[in-house]
């Protein structure tokens, strides 16, 4: 017999109070982030040049897709720099995804093999890691001193470019060497920002890796050395399959993430002017908006980050539609149709055993 | 019992939830649109009871300024001066609080901004918020943006000021810092009249120019500039005449008869600027010019290396702490005294910055009195020329110096650079030749013309292409 004050607990519903404390999460996410994105949306509908636009429809999406003609400069301007913009930023996505992702496995493979005995595996991690950790303004600082177009850069005073006269003397030298002008030059510049995106993110990637290595069953590895499996065949036929989830996640979030691109390609330049070759189209819409300050042009910004939205979106499905688990929608077909067969063999009644 | 104690969870999760918005809303301030609005309800919106009396039991021991005229509220303790950059600003209150009995904390820099066109924007989000603004600097660049938006700028005249205040300064910083209905809005402290500054012991050694008076006969024009490049060059010296393709840009830009736009702003791209680009490239293959930035590390270094003969330099790169200290290498620097001015193959001017009011100054006398001292007063400004080696913005105080005698300039050796400067400052016409755009039209252009120069652009056709699609994307210009 319960007494009424258990008859009372159990009456109460602890759900409203769940909801109210996840209220303050969501009233913060719609405020910071979810108008916002609805404001993105309507501001790519919307005029340029000022800060309270009236609605335009189409035009910023037409001027930015569509080729213009010869002499309209400004419609040739904003279409040329979103797609050099396109192709820059594609181009050091893939020149950096490509051998990061490469450089991770290798070494999470390694870190994680049960065979190699390696020394000091926590030192390494931690220093892989490191370059992760360091701000990207610092990145780009370091690597302007190191490698900037200035004779007096790192590697153009190793080449000698800022001897003076004396030591050119000293040295039988006729004249100084021309600097190399890493930073403005096409490849050059967009190889250094492959370099540099590598160099920070391949430790995240590697631990990412890791942690999925770590993941799999211990027992099929030790089945393949019992096998007389050697470790290539360890990685192609177990590792590899196994780890197909996390390689899909770590494709998703650096596509994601290369896409929107935007502080070291934006900071690697000295004087006033963001490098042409290395510009991506994160860059693309922060200066269209940005470096106008009397007539900021939000229109063709936030046209352009809903394109972006678009083929990210586009690219997102893409992938999760080329790793989708095959047996497991075979298998749920199968399951649906001896439903539809046992249902229509209910109403036909008759044949039942 | 458990109500209670629910009930107060909840309410501590809202009130930590709550700190998020902090920050977030619009204080509203009171738009001063016109200048005859009144100020009397934006003083009592900032107005506490403590900083009240303390500005009063101020003004009683201050020197008793025209307050009458004044409609700038006296709620406010601190003066508040925004800036990009401390160089100016803080050499300003250095030598303002040691001639007048307003003390060091009476008086602030406000740092917003690294750069000049960093300011431009960040003075909008900061006159959003809170914070104590009374007067900021606007560049030349950029000032049409703020002068003519009643929102960010309060007429002189709300700190007393007339026009004819301001009679003794160089015309076109008056009609600069005039806004388009005629309203005074900015005021300046400098006239920026430019030269070439050049390296004495290189001159004398490979070009045997012993005086800048001798110095000049080698860089007296454009043509003669080249010849004397080309000598150097032929003469194995390895170095360039100019600094930098922005350097030179610079003082062709002034030159030039027209501004960026037309009055349709319609970008204007003539043959002054073909014949510039082609000069550019010849100076950038031959070496007649450094390959370094403008603004850049390497800008500074070349000046130590025997890089570079000279640099084209104004009137505020030659002071203490400014550009031609940081090519010397700072005092002791490889290169310290080395240099001096001579006017160069053309008269110029760059740049220039004016002290602007905010609408929400609530420090009228010390502001009043600030701006006073800089431009209006001959004495006091005479002091602050002297004191930074600053060209000041009045003609009759800046002859009075160069007759005297009395300014020698230690990063130039002695030399005395007013005496060269002062007689291109009289010719200074900037009004008509700068735009709202400039700064963005002007870093259009110099990409353009680098990379023709560095040979990445193949024809000046294909130059004027890139320049102008560049440009196009800047909003509220026409190109065709």
């Amino acid at each position: 017999m319960a007494t009424a004050a258990q008859r009372r607990i159990k009456s109460v519903s602890y759900a409203k109070y769940g909801y109210m404390f996840i209220l303050p999460f969501f009233v913060v996410y719609f405020i910071f982030s979810f108008w916002p994105l609805i404001q993105t949306f309507i501001l790519a509908f919307s005029e340029n040049g000022t800060r309270t636009p009236a609605l335009i429809g189409f035009d910023n999406f037409k001027t930015i897709l569509a080729k213009p003609a010869a002499n309209d400069f400004k419609a040739m301007g904003i279409h040329k720099s979103f797609w050099d913009g396109m192709k820059n930023t594609l181009i050091i996505w893939f020149g950096n995804f490509l051998p990061q992702i490469a450089l991770s496995l290798l070494l999470a493979v390694w870190f994680t093999d049960l065979r190699v005995k390696m020394p000091g595996k926590g030192f390494f991690k931690v220093v892989m890691y490191m370059p992760n950790i360091i701000t990207a303004a610092s990145v780009a600082g370091l690597f302007l001193a190191l490698f900037g177009d200035s004779s007096y850069s790192v590697i153009n005073t190793l080449r000698g470019c800022a001897m003076t006269k004396e030591q050119l003397l000293a040295a039988g030298l006729d004249s100084a060497p021309e600097p190399w002008k890493i930073i403005t030059t096409c490849w050059p510049s967009r190889c250094l920002v492959m370099f540099i995106q590598v160099w920070m993110w391949f430790g995240n990637t590697m631990i990412m890796l890791m942690s999925g290595i770590q993941g799999i069953n211990e027992s099929l590895f030790e089945a393949a050395e019992i096998d007389g499996a050697n470790s290539t065949q360890t990685f192609w036929r177990i590792t590899f399959p196994l780890l197909k989830t996390i390689m899909v996640y770590t494709l998703l979030t650096s596509m994601i993430g290369g896409l929107q691109m935007f502080d070291i390609p934006y900071m690697l330049h000295t004087g006033n002017v963001v490098n042409d070759y290395i510009k991506t189209v994160a860059v693309f819409i922060y200066e269209m908006f940005h470096s106008n300050f009397a007539k900021p042009s939000f229109g063709y910004s936030a046209a352009a980050s809903v394109i972006l939205f678009v083929i990210t979106s586009i690219l997102g499905a893409l992938v999760f539609y080329v790793q989708r688990d095959k047996d497991a929608i075979e298998k749920k077909k199968k399951q649906k149709q001896a439903a539809k067969e046992w249902k229509r063999k209910q109403k036909g009644g008759g044949f039942s055993i | 019992m458990n109500k209670l104690k629910k009930s107060l969870a909840l309410i501590a999760t809202l009130a930590i939830a709550s700190t998020a918005f902090y920050a977030c809303g619009d204080d509203s301030q009171p738009a001063n649109t016109d200048s005859t609005s009144d100020s009397v309800s934006e003083s009592e919106s900032e107005s506490e009871s403590e900083s009240e009396s303390e500005s009063e039991s101020e003004s009683d021991i201050d020197d008793p300024a025209p307050s009458a005229e004044i409609k700038v509220p006296e709620t406010g303790d601190k003066l508040s001066i925004l800036c990009w950059t401390g160089d100016d600003v803080e050499k300003m209150i250095e030598n303002f609080t040691d001639n007048t009995d307003y003390t060091a904390d009476q008086v602030e820099y406000v740092n917003v901004g690294s750069k000049g066109g960093e300011a431009r924007e960040e003075y909008a989000n900061y006159f959003a918020g809170d914070e104590d603004a009374d007067l900021f600097v606007l560049e030349a660049d950029w000032i049409l943006d703020y002068i003519n938006n009643d929102e960010y700028t309060a007429p002189l005249a709300d700190l007393g000021f007339s026009e004819s205040d301001f009679d003794g300064c160089y015309d076109y910083t008056v009609s600069i810092g005039t806004d388009n209905n005629g309203v005074l809005k900015a005021a300046s402290w400098q006239a920026t009249p430019g030269g070439y500054v050049y390296r004495t012991d290189l001159a004398e050694e490979y070009l045997g120019a012993k005086t800048p008076e001798e110095m000049q006969e080698f860089v007296k024009d454009w043509d003669t500039f080249t010849a004397t490049a080309k000598k150097l060059q032929d003469d194995g010296h390895k170095i360039a005449m100019a600094d930098t393709l922005g350097g030179m840009w610079q003082v062709w830009q002034y030159n030039r008869a027209k501004a960026w736009l037309d009055a349709d702003n319609k970008l204007i791209v003539d043959d002054y600027c073909k014949t510039y680009a082609e000069l550019a490239k010849d100076y950038y293959t031959n070496g007649y010019v450094t390959k370094e930035d403008q603004w850049s590390d390497g800008w500074y270094a070349i000046g130590q290396d025997d890089s570079t003969m000279g640099y084209f330099f104004c009137t505020w790169c030659l002071g203490k702490g400014s550009m031609l200290s940081n090519a010397e290498g700072g005092e002791g620097g490889k290169t310290f005294g080395k240099y001096n001015i001579t006017a160069g193959p053309s008269g110029w001017a760059w740049g220039g910055s004016w002290l602007a009011l905010s609408p929400k100054c609530d420090n009228g006398t010390i502001a009043h009195d600030f701006i006073k001292y800089f431009t209006v007063d001959a004495t006091t400004a005479k002091d602050y020329a002297l004191f930074k080696s600053e060209f000041v913005n009045n003609p009759d105080v800046m002859k009075s110096i160069v007759d005297d005698g009395s300014n020698k300039n230690d990063l130039l050796g002695g030399q005395d650079q007013f005496s060269v400067l002062y007689e291109s400052a009289s010719t200074i016409d900037m009004d008509g030749k700068i735009t709202a755009f400039d700064a963005q039209i002007k870093d259009a252009f110099n990409q353009a013309v680098t990379k023709y120069a560095k040979g990445d652009i193949a024809s000046y056709d294909d130059m004027v292409t890139e320049f102008k699609t560049n440009a196009a994307k800047i909003e509220g210009i026409t190109v065709e």
